[in-house]
C-alpha cells in the first residue's frame, strides 16, 4: 500500500465523516424542529405577547397606545376593580385551603387504607377514579341538577329522611354555594390524589415497613413515621397541582354558578374575573384586552412564584430513596 | 385472641368506610344514567326508583333533534387528530433528546420542560388574536393546534423518560445490521415503547376530550362545537326537560366511561403519569 | 477470513485519551482476545474496529484495504453484544434475518442462510420464539447466529459470556472455540476475565489505560510477561511479588537481597542498566512455591487463610517481612490457619521486574 493511496483514503474518510455528520444534523433537525416550532408559536409566543399586550390601551381587537402600567393600576387599585380582585382572590384561597383539607385529606386516608390491599381493592380503585375521567362540564351540570332546590335529588332525599330544614337552595345562597362547589370538586377529583399517593406508598420498599413492624410500631406509627415522610415527593406534586388547579378554578363556578360568580359574587374566582375583564360581561362591560392581559400576567406571576416557593419548601423535606 | 378480634374489627371498619365511599362515588353516576330513561313526571314523582320501563325516548330526542351527535363527532375529530399529532411530534422530540448526544440537548429539553409550567389559559387573549390572524377561529384545526402545543411538553417529558431506559446496545446492533437512523427509530426502538405511547396518549386525550375552556372562546358556530362545550347550549335549550338533560349527560359520559372500564389499569397509569416520578 | 492491521490508532473523547497509539496485526483465522481491567479501553478498541465509534486518527485495514471510512454495516464485520441486544419484539428468525432484510436480499437466500445458521447452532426448533421465551444460553446462541448469517470476515465479541452463570459460561467457552474452528473465521473477543482469555485465545492482547501492554500466545504471556502488570494480570491467583534490593553485580547476573536478608543471584543480560541499591521485585507464581523443602530461598510466615478445593489447596500467608504470599499446592495439605510455615522457591522460577515494572528476567 503506497502512501499516496493512503492519503486519498484519508480524504475520502474526512469527506464521508463530514457527510455523516451533516446527515446526523439534518436528521436531528427533522426530529426537533416541528415540535419546537409548534411550542414556540402556540405557547411561548402568546405567553410573551400577553406581557406586551398588558402595557397597551385596547379598543376592542385594535391595539391603541402604550400606557405603561396603566392597566395594572386599573385592575389593582380602581375601587370597583380592586374589590372584585380581592373578592375573587379570597375565594380562590378558600378553595385551595378547603381542597387541601377535604379533598387531599380524604385522598390520603383512602390511599392509606387501599395500600393495605383490602378485599375489593381493584374495585375500589376503579370506582374512586371513575369521576376523574369525566368532563367537569358533565360533573357540573349533573350536580347542578342534583342540587336543584325543588326537583334535585339532594333535597328530595333530605325531605325523605325528614330533614326538611336542611333542604336549602344550596347553590342559591351565598353562604352555601362555594362550599357546595368545593364538595362537588372533591367528589370529582379525589381519585386523582388518592391514586398518586397510593402509587407512592407502593413504591416504599416492603422491608422498611416490615422492619418498623418488627421494631414494634403500630399501624398509626408506621403511617406517621415511615410512610408519610417517604411519600413526600407525591405530596409535593399534589400540593402544587392543587394550588395551580385552585387558582385556575373556572369550570365548576362557571357551570354551577354563572360567569358573574353568582350568587352575589360569592363564587367568583380569578378565572371568572379574568374572563369577564377580557371578553366582557354584564358587570365588567365591554371586552378589555389590556386590563385582561394585565390580570393574566399578575395571576401568572402569583401562581408561578408560589409554585416555586411551595416546591422548594416541600422538596427540602423529601428524602432520596436509594 | 384479643388482637385477632381487634384486627377483624378494623378490617370491617375499613370495608365499611371504603364501601360507603364507593357508594358515594357510584350512586350519582348511576342516578344520572337511570334518570335518562325516565320521564319528567317520574323524575319529580319517584326520583330514587328505577325507571318504570327501559325507555329510550330521551336518547332518541337527543339523537334526532339536537346537535349532540355532531358535537360527539367534532370532539372525536379534535381529540383523535390532536393525539396523533402529539404522539408523532412528541416521539420525534423525545427520541432526539433521549437517544442522541449533541450540543444544546439539555437546553432543548429544558425548553420543553418549561412549557409544562406555562398555563396557556392565561394567554388566551393573544392566542385569540393570533388565531384570528391565522384564520383559525371557529375551526377545529385551531383547537387541534392549541391542544397539540399545550400537551407537547408533558408528552415529551413522559416519552423521554421511557426512551432513555432502552439499552443502547440495541441501537448499536441495528447499526451493525445496516439499518439507517430512521429505520432504527421506527423498526427497533418505537415498538419497544408502545406501552408508553398508550400512557402518553391517554394522559393527553382525556383532558382534551373533556376540555371546555378553549372551545368556549374559540368556537362560535354550532356546527364546530365540541361535546363539553355543546352541552352548555344543549342545557339552555332543554332546561325544563330533565329526562333529556340526564340522557344527554349520560350519552356524553358514555364513550370515556366505556373505554375506562375496559382499560382501567392503563387509564389510571396514564392519567397519573405526569404526577408519578 | 481476514487479516486485520491496525496502525497508530488514537481515540479521544474530549480531552480524555482512551486509545493511545495502538498498533496490532491479526492473522487470518486467529482467535484474538483483548483483555484488561474494566475501563482500560478494550471495548472502545472493539467499537472503533466495528465502526460504531469514529476514530480520532490512525488506520484500520482488513485484507490490506482501509475500512475506517466505511459505516459499520459495510465493513464485513459482525458483532455479538454483552447483553446480546436481541430485538425483543422480533422472533428468533426475524432477529437472525434482520441484517439481510435491511440489505434487501432475496427471501429465498435469507431463508437458506438463516436455516443453515440455525442448524449449526441447534436453533431450528426455536426460530418462531421471541427472545423472552429463551434461556440465557439460547439467547447467546441466537446472538451468535445473527452474526453468522451475515457471513462476515470478522466476528467481534463484547464480553458475551458475562451474563451467563458459571457452569453455562464454561460450556459456552468450549462451544465458541468449536465454532471458531468450524467457521474458520477471524474473531476478536473482549473480556476482563483472564481465564476466558487463557482458554480461548490463539493470541492475547493485554490492554491497560488505552495502551497495549503485551501481545502473545497465552502461555507465552504466562511464562514470559513483558512487565509486572501483565505478570500480575494473567494467572489466577495472581503472581506473588517480593521486594528485593540490588546489592551486587557480576558479568551476567545481579545479586539481590530479600528483606529477610537472604541473598540470591539472578542472571541478567544487561547488568549495566541497573545500579547497586536499586529497588526491584521478584515474581513467583503460586504453584512454583514449595512448601517445607530446602530451596534457593525461603520465606517464613504465618498462615491466615486456607482454601481447600479437594484436589488442590491455596494457602495464604503473611511473611515475617510483611509480604502477602499465596501458595498453590496439589492435593490436600495438612496446613491450618495460624500455622507457621516456611516456603521456598527456585531462582530459575523467578521473574525479576525493575522498579518501573519492566521485566529484567
Amino acid at each position: 500500500m503506497s502512501l499516496a493511496s493512503d492519503h486519498d483514503i484519508d480524504l475520502i474518510y474526512q469527506k464521508s465523516l463530514r457527510k455523516r455528520k451533516n446527515m446526523r444534523r439534518l436528521w436531528l433537525a427533522f426530529l426537533l424542529l416541528p415540535p419546537i416550532l409548534m411550542l414556540l408559536i402556540f405557547v411561548f409566543l402568546p405567553m410573551a405577547s400577553a406581557v406586551l399586550y398588558s402595557v397597551y390601551d385596547w379598543k376592542g381587537l385594535v391595539r391603541g397606545e402604550f400606557i405603561g402600567l396603566g392597566n395594572y393600576y386599573d385592575v389593582l387599585f380602581k375601587p370597583r376593580e380592586s374589590w372584585f380582585l380581592f373578592n375573587a382572590f379570597k375565594n380562590n384561597v378558600v378553595v385551595f385551603i378547603s381542597l387541601m383539607i377535604v379533598q387531599n385529606g380524604l385522598a390520603l386516608v383512602l390511599a392509606l387504607l387501599l395500600a393495605r390491599k383490602p378485599a375489593g381493592y381493584r374495585f375500589y380503585q376503579v370506582v374512586i377514579f371513575l369521576p376523574v375521567i369525566l368532563s367537569t362540564v358533565i360533573i357540573g351540570f349533573q350536580w347542578k341538577l342534583f342540587l336543584n332546590p325543588i326537583f334535585g335529588l339532594v333535597n328530595k332525599f333530605l325531605r325523605m329522611v325528614d330533614l326538611d330544614m336542611w333542604a336549602l337552595p344550596w347553590l342559591g345562597l351565598p353562604e352555601t354555594a362555594l362550599g357546595s362547589m368545593i364538595l362537588v370538586n372533591t367528589w370529582h377529583w379525589v381519585g386523582f390524589p388518592t391514586l398518586v399517593f397510593l402509587a407512592a406508598i407502593h413504591r416504599i420498599p416492603k422491608d422498611l415497613i416490615e422492619a418498623a413492624r418488627l421494631d414494634g410500631a403500630n399501624e398509626w406509627r408506621i403511617a406517621r413515621d415511615i410512610i408519610w415522610p417517604l411519600m413526600a415527593p407525591a405530596v409535593t406534586i399534589i400540593v402544587v397541582l392543587t394550588f395551580i388547579g385552585s387558582f385556575n378554578w373556572f369550570e365548576i363556578p362557571f357551570i354551577m354558578g354563572s360567569l358573574e360568580g353568582s350568587p352575589a359574587y360569592s363564587t367568583d374566582t380569578l378565572g371568572l374575573l379574568f374572563y369577564r375583564t377580557a371578553f366582557g360581561s354584564v358587570s365588567a362591560g365591554g371586552s378589555n384586552f389590556g386590563a385582561g392581559s394585565a390580570l393574566a400576567v399578575l395571576i401568572f406571576i402569583f401562581i408561578f412564584t408560589f409554585s416555586i416557593i411551595v416546591t422548594k419548601y416541600l422538596t427540602s423535606r423529601e428524602i432520596e430513596m436509594g | 385472641m384479643q388482637t385477632k378480634k381487634k384486627a377483624n374489627f378494623n378490617t370491617w371498619l375499613m370495608q365499611i368506610f371504603l364501601g360507603c365511599n364507593a357508594v358515594i362515588m357510584l350512586y350519582p353516576i348511576f342516578m344520572m344514567a337511570i334518570s335518562g330513561f325516565k320521564t319528567n313526571s317520574e323524575i319529580f314523582g319517584k326520583p330514587f326508583s328505577l325507571p318504570s320501563s327501559l325507555n329510550f325516548d330521551n336518547f332518541l330526542v337527543i339523537w334526532n333533534t339536537t346537535d349532540v351527535p355532531r358535537y360527539l363527532l367534532n370532539s372525536t375529530i379534535v381529540t383523535g387528530l390532536s393525539v396523533v399529532l402529539l404522539l408523532t411530534m412528541g416521539t420525534m422530540a423525545a427520541y432526539a433528546l433521549a437517544r442522541y448526544k449533541f450540543r444544546g440537548n439539555i437546553m432543548i429539553y429544558l425548553f420543553f420542560l418549561s412549557g409544562l409550567m406555562l398555563p396557556l389559559r392565561l394567554a388566551i387573549i393573544p392566542l385569540f388574536i393570533q388565531l384570528k390572524y391565522l384564520g383559525l377561529i371557529d375551526s377545529l384545526l385551531g383547537l387541534i393546534c392549541i391542544y397539540t402545543a399545550m400537551s407537547l411538553p408533558a408528552t415529551v417529558f413522559i416519552l423521554t423518560g421511557f426512551l432513555k431506559t432502552l439499552p443502547s446496545e440495541l441501537e448499536d446492533s441495528a447499526r451493525m445490521d445496516g439499518a439507517s437512523e430512521a429505520r432504527i427509530m421506527v423498526q427497533i426502538m418505537l415498538p419497544l415503547i408502545s406501552p408508553a405511547l398508550v400512557i402518553a396518549g391517554i394522559y393527553t386525550a382525556v383532558p382534551i376530550w373533556n376540555d371546555f375552556f378553549f372551545p368556549l372562546i374559540f368556537i362560535q358556530s354550532p356546527e364546530w362545537k365540541t361535546l363539553a362545550q355543546g352541552l352548555t347550549s344543549f342545557f339552555g335549550e332543554y332546561s325544563i326537560n330533565y329526562g333529556v338533560l340526564y340522557a344527554g349527560l349520560t350519552l356524553a359520559a358514555l364513550p370515556v366511561v366505556t373505554i375506562f372500564i375496559i382499560q382501567s389499569n392503563r387509564f389510571i397509569a396514564g392519567m397519573t403519569a405526569g404526577a408519578i416520578k | 477470513m481476514a487479516h486485520i492491521q491496525i496502525n497508530n490508532l488514537h481515540k479521544q473523547f474530549g480531552d480524555v485519551k482512551v486509545i493511545r497509539d495502538v498498533n496490532l496485526t491479526i492473522d487470518d483465522n486467529e482467535f484474538v482476545v483483548f483483555v484488561g481491567p474494566s475501563g482500560c479501553g478494550k471495548s472502545t478498541l472493539l467499537r472503533l474496529i466495528s465502526g460504531l465509534e469514529d476514530l480520532s486518527s490512525g488506520h484500520i485495514k482488513i485484507d490490506g484495504e482501509r475500512i475506517d471510512h466505511l459505516p459499520p454495516s459495510k465493513r464485513g464485520i459482525a458483532m455479538v453484544f454483552q447483553s446480546y441486544a436481541l430485538y425483543p419484539h422480533m422472533s428468533v428468525y426475524q432477529n437472525m434475518s434482520y441484517a439481510l432484510r435491511v440489505a434487501k436480499e432475496s427471501k429465498a437466500s435469507i431463508d437458506k442462510k438463516v436455516k443453515q445458521a440455525a442448524e449449526v447452532l441447534q436453533l431450528t426448533e426455536l426460530l418462531d420464539r421471541k427472545p423472552k421465551a429463551l434461556s440465557g444460553g439460547q439467547r447467546q446462541r441466537v446472538a451468535i447466529g445473527r452474526a453468522i448469517v451475515r457471513d462476515p470476515k470478522l466476528f467481534l465479541f463484547d464480553e458475551p459470556l458475562s451474563n451467563l452463570d458459571a457452569k453455562l459460561r464454561v460450556q459456552m467457552r468450549i462451544e465458541l472455540t468449536k465454532l471458531h474452528k468450524k467457521l474458520n473465521a477471524t474473531m476478536i473477543y473482549v473480556t476482563h476475565d483472564q481465564v476466558e482469555a487463557m482458554t480461548m485465545a490463539d493470541k492475547i492482547v493485554v490492554i491497560r489505560d488505552g495502551i497495549i501492554e503485551q501481545v502473545g500466545a497465552p502461555l507465552e504471556l504466562y511464562n514470559h510477561p513483558a512487565n509486572q502488570f501483565v505478570a500480575g494480570f494473567i494467572g489466577s491467583p495472581s503472581m506473588n511479588f517480593i521486594d528485593v534490593k540490588v546489592i551486587g553485580k557480576s558479568d551476567a547476573s545481579l545479586e539481590l537481597e530479600l528483606k529477610n536478608k537472604t541473598n540470591i543471584h539472578i542472571p541478567c543480560a544487561e547488568v549495566d542498566l541497573h545500579a547497586i541499591g536499586d529497588k526491584m521485585q521478584i515474581g513467583i507464581r503460586p504453584e512454583k512455591l514449595i512448601l517445607d523443602e530446602a530451596c534457593d530461598a525461603m520465606q517464613d510466615g504465618e498462615v491466615f487463610a486456607v482454601e481447600r478445593l479437594g484436589n488442590e489447596t491455596y494457602i495464604y500467608m503473611h511473611t515475617a517481612t510483611n509480604n502477602e504470599i499465596v501458595l498453590h499446592a496439589a492435593g490436600d495439605k495438612p496446613v491450618t490457619e495460624g500455622d507457621h510455615i516456611s516456603v521456598g522457591f527456585k531462582v530459575a522460577d523467578c521473574h525479576l521486574f525493575a522498579s518501573n515494572g519492566e521485566v529484567v528476567k
